[in-house]
């Protein structure tokens, strides 16, 4: 396979691999410049935030505050937020860091009554959409495996997560609540927030506020001045390297 | 006018009767002269008051305002200051919506916030995408013509030369249009996105065309606004001033006039007499949380499908017990969305999808009824854009989280998405009522029953099928698709009398003879055309019939504030 065609076939997407299932991190290429979650990224020499002066103050401002330590915790209790920070990172498949903290910044959100402009009329408000779920998901690990949901295996929270997507959980919670709805109220939080981070705009190759320079180079296959390429299918440092005789 | 000719003048022809984007400040965004702003006295008998600063409430401010009319418009939201308030992101962009709770339900609920109403003075155009096509002639007749739906009391003919006036303010630009009453743009169209130009491929190999445009967003530079720089943020609102809204294409033109836009101004009541005449519209001011009234010798209510609905149904009197002109039980009813799903399809090239505008190319050769696609009415097709968020809420929708959502947002880059409008039929029961919940202020928040008939069903699974057979053919890899709503129009529609609609063809409740529904919600149907083209295109109509006294009670109010002000001088 020539260099940099890794990905234009569409070998590494779930719809077209066995189960719809991803392929194994390990074979993911690694970040050599700056942030992004797990280090894993199709960019691996693009940091979006070395466009940031070029943004206007404003978008700077809030963009670079997502950057910044987060105030501590405001919404959930201590046990929830275990919970909550284990629901987040299976959502997301952070299993180890660098992590962006998608709890903390969850919980902002709720702590500010910032919600999205509707409830439907069988649910609760989304900050106790959030409270029961996070109960229900302890009540069920508890039943099943007889440990919080934090402390399950990886595993465990993967299978209790993919009944919750499909609104089949069953329990003293989970019985009384839409478990379909309350999937979609939480995981469009989670994403909300962890697409919202400048280290995951590194992992997918987002070109980041673009204001105002904008954009020049609008046609297919076309790159900006200062975008970066797509990983490539091999080490080129091995590749230069005779192989020993 | 000749199409030679037309496309000789092409981005040449100046607006008539609105210098809104000759006063705007080339240094700063919005509204530049908002600090000579005209003030007026709660106790001040105004001729009009409108309630909502968006689509409809300002292009009805602005040409009233020229005609020497005295206005107060009443906005909720903030007084935008784009170059502070507004950001290049996605999550930075939440105080743009409409995000105090609606409680939504029906067995196809729909989904309110970001995607569906703005707050702040220039209303949802803020955040609007940019598609700004017109309505077909068949839209006004769908009942007689389809046997479905409902006929407007209006004609295509009514609107046309309003259209023609709308499209050259925002300005419209765009490729000759085939569909409908075929005619030109008053702006070339843009070039497109690697995107756009994989949707077109792909509908070429399916027989279908496609044009580019029509869009809302200057292609060169038109008074003090520039060039779009194709940075994809339309949805967060345009910090170049390159795409339409109100609060740059009238509010400047109507503050120069005399307009009061008050702003952070939540109306609660439409104050009525005795005699059943609106004199004055109760509002809270959110910063000091005071209760006032403003006096007026009519009201126009344009706060949006939802909010106008809920406003007559907060104001409630001994003679309308069950809320203003509802009477005959018609406030709230036949509201509705565009069936909105989106199929992206993945390529082995790099597309960029974050880059352009959102609205690029689109087909209207779907829009009108085929019996032979076994339902009445249809689509339209266009490209949609892509930012992070909007693609992993994409991703999540086709069963996707952990480690295989991260795959398909890592390939985020290679996917081209593409959506449709399907037209939705008005159905009574779908319908804004009053909730038991209340809102910071005390006031009941409004409740949307939606559930779709069999038609609406049959159109958004073929319209869906055909995206999903439209990207196989152009070879996409793979394919992801979503189902959503888009628009919302109706709730307070015109019509032909009190027992099926709430005003009539001048937008004149037929309750209360001084009170006007102004903006979307006096919709009877939405075809598949994005509404807010229209829904200046009918404020512009109402305007003209009102200023040129062809609503009967108008003469008296006109009169009267004539006198005032001649007899204050
Ligand atoms: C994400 C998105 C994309 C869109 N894309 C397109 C598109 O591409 N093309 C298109 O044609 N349309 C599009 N639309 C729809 C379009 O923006 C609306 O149809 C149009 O703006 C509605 O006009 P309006 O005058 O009825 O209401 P609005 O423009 O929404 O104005 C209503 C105003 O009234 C205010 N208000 C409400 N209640 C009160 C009250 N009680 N007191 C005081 N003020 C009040 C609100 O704050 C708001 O500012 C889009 C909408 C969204 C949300
Ligand atoms: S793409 Fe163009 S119209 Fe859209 S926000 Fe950017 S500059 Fe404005």
């Amino acid at each position: 396979m020539p260099r940099g065609d890794r990905y234009r076939n569409a070998e590494h997407l779930p719809n077209l691999r066995a189960g719809r299932r991803a392929p194994p991190a390990a074979t993911l290429p690694r970040q050599r410049r700056g942030t992004t979650p797990q280090m894993v990224g199709r960019y691996p020499d693009y940091d979006v935030m070395d466009s940031a002066h070029t943004w206007d103050a404003a978008t700077r401002r809030v963009v670079e505050a997502r950057l910044r330590p987060r105030p501590g915790r405001r919404f959930f209790s201590d046990d929830e937020a275990d919970t909550a920070r284990a629901l987040c990172d299976t959502v997301t498949a952070q299993d180890r860091d660098p992590r962006i903290p998608v709890m903390l910044m969850v919980d902002e959100k709720l702590a500010d009554r910032r919600f999205d402009g509707y409830r439907y009329e069988d649910m609760p408000d989304d900050d106790q959409t959030w409270r029961l779920v996070l109960r229900g998901l302890d009540e069920v690990a508890q039943r099943r495996y007889g440990a919080p949901f934090a402390r399950c295996a990886e595993d465990a929270r993967e299978a209790i997560c993919e009944q919750f997507s499909r609104g089949v959980l069953q329990g003293r919670v989970f019985d009384q609540l839409n478990c379909k709805r309350a999937w979609t109220v939480v995981t469009r939080a989670i994403l909300a927030e962890f697409y919202s981070h400048p280290w995951a705009w590194n992992e997918i190759g987002f070109g980041g506020p673009a204001y105002p320079r904008g954009y020049m180079r609008l046609g297919e296959g076309l790159r900006e001045p200062h975008a970066r390429p797509e990983a490539v299918h091999d080490d080129p440092v091995r590749e230069l390297t005779p192989p020993a005789p | 006018m000749s199409t030679a000719l037309a496309g000789l003048l092409k981005g040449s022809r100046r607006p008539r009767d609105n210098d809104s984007a000759w006063l705007l400040d080339p240094q700063r965004r919005g509204v530049p002269n908002r600090d000579r702003m005209r003030h007026y006295d709660d106790s001040d008998e105004v001729d009009l008051c409108i309630v909502g600063a968006g689509a409809g409430g300002s292009v009805l401010a602005q040409r009233l305002a020229r005609r020497g009319w005295r206005i107060v418009v009443l906005e909720s939201g903030p007084f935008w200051n784009p170059d502070e308030d507004w950001v290049s992101d996605e999550a930075g962009s939440h105080q743009l919506y409409w995000t105090e709770t609606r409680v939504v339900g029906g067995q196809d609920p729909v989904e309110l916030g970001k995607n569906n109403s703005g707050h702040g003075v220039g209303g949802s155009m803020v955040h609007f995408a940019g598609y700004a096509p017109r309505f077909h002639p068949s839209d006004f007749r769908t009942r007689s013509q389809d046997g479905v739906g409902y006929d407007w009391p209006i004609s295509y003919r009514d609107l046309k030369k309003h259209y023609e006036a709308i499209e050259r303010e925002l300005p419209v630009a765009g490729q000759h249009w085939p569909w409908g009453e075929p005619h030109s743009y008053p702006h070339s169209p843009h070039p497109v996105s690697g995107m756009a130009a994989r949707v077109w491929k792909g509908a070429l190999r399916m027989g279908i065309e496609m044009r580019v445009g029509p869009v809302a967003i200057t292609n060169g530079v038109m008074g003090n606004r520039p060039h779009c720089i194709y940075r994809g943020f339309c949805l967060q609102g345009c910090k170049v001033d390159a795409k339409a809204s109100p609060l740059i294409t009238h509010l400047p033109d109507a503050i120069e006039h005399g307009v009061e836009v008050r702003a952070e101004s939540r109306a609660i009541r439409v104050e009525v007499d005795d005699a059943d005449r609106a004199t004055g519209v109760v509002y809270i001011d959110r910063r000091s949380g005071e209760r006032r009234m403003q006096r007026a010798a009519s009201v126009a209510v344009a706060g949006y499908s939802i909010e106008t609905s809920r406003l007559l149904l907060l104001s409630t009197s001994a003679r309308f017990p069950n809320g203003l002109c509802n009477n005959e039980d018609q406030v709230g009813r036949y509201v509705m969305v565009q069936g909105a799903p989106q199929v992206a399809g993945r390529f082995p090239d790099e597309i960029h999808p974050y880059k352009g505008p959102p609205p690029e190319v689109s087909s209207e050769q779907f829009y009108e009824t085929d019996e032979t696609r076994g339902f009445a009415r249809g689509f339209s097709l266009q490209t949609v854009g892509g930012l992070p968020i909007g693609w992993a809420e994409h991703v999540l929708a086709d069963g996707h989280w952990g480690q295989a959502l991260r795959e398909y947002m890592r390939d985020f880059n290679h996917w081209a998405v593409m959506g449709v409008l399907c037209e939705l039929l008005p159905l009574p029961n779908n319908r804004v009522t009053l909730a038991d919940e209340k809102d910071a202020y005390g006031m009941p928040v409004a409740h949307m029953a939606y559930t779709q008939c069999d038609n609406d069903r049959r159109n958004i699974a073929y319209a869906r099928e055909l995206m999903r057979q439209l990207w196989l053919q152009a070879e996409a890899q793979d394919v992801l698709a979503i189902d959503r709503y888009a628009h919302l129009i109706g709730g307070c529609r015109m019509g032909f009398g009190p027992d099926d609609s709430v005003c009539d063809a001048d937008h004149t409740t037929w309750a209360v003879r001084n009170l006007f529904i102004a903006d979307g919600s006096c919709c009877p149907t939405q075809g598949s055309a994005n509404p807010a083209l229209t829904i200046m295109a009918l404020a512009s109509r109402l305007a003209e019939r009102l200023g040129s006294r062809s609503i009967s009670f108008q003469r008296a109010a006109w009169r009267s504030g004539r006198q005032r002000a001649v007899a204050a001088a």
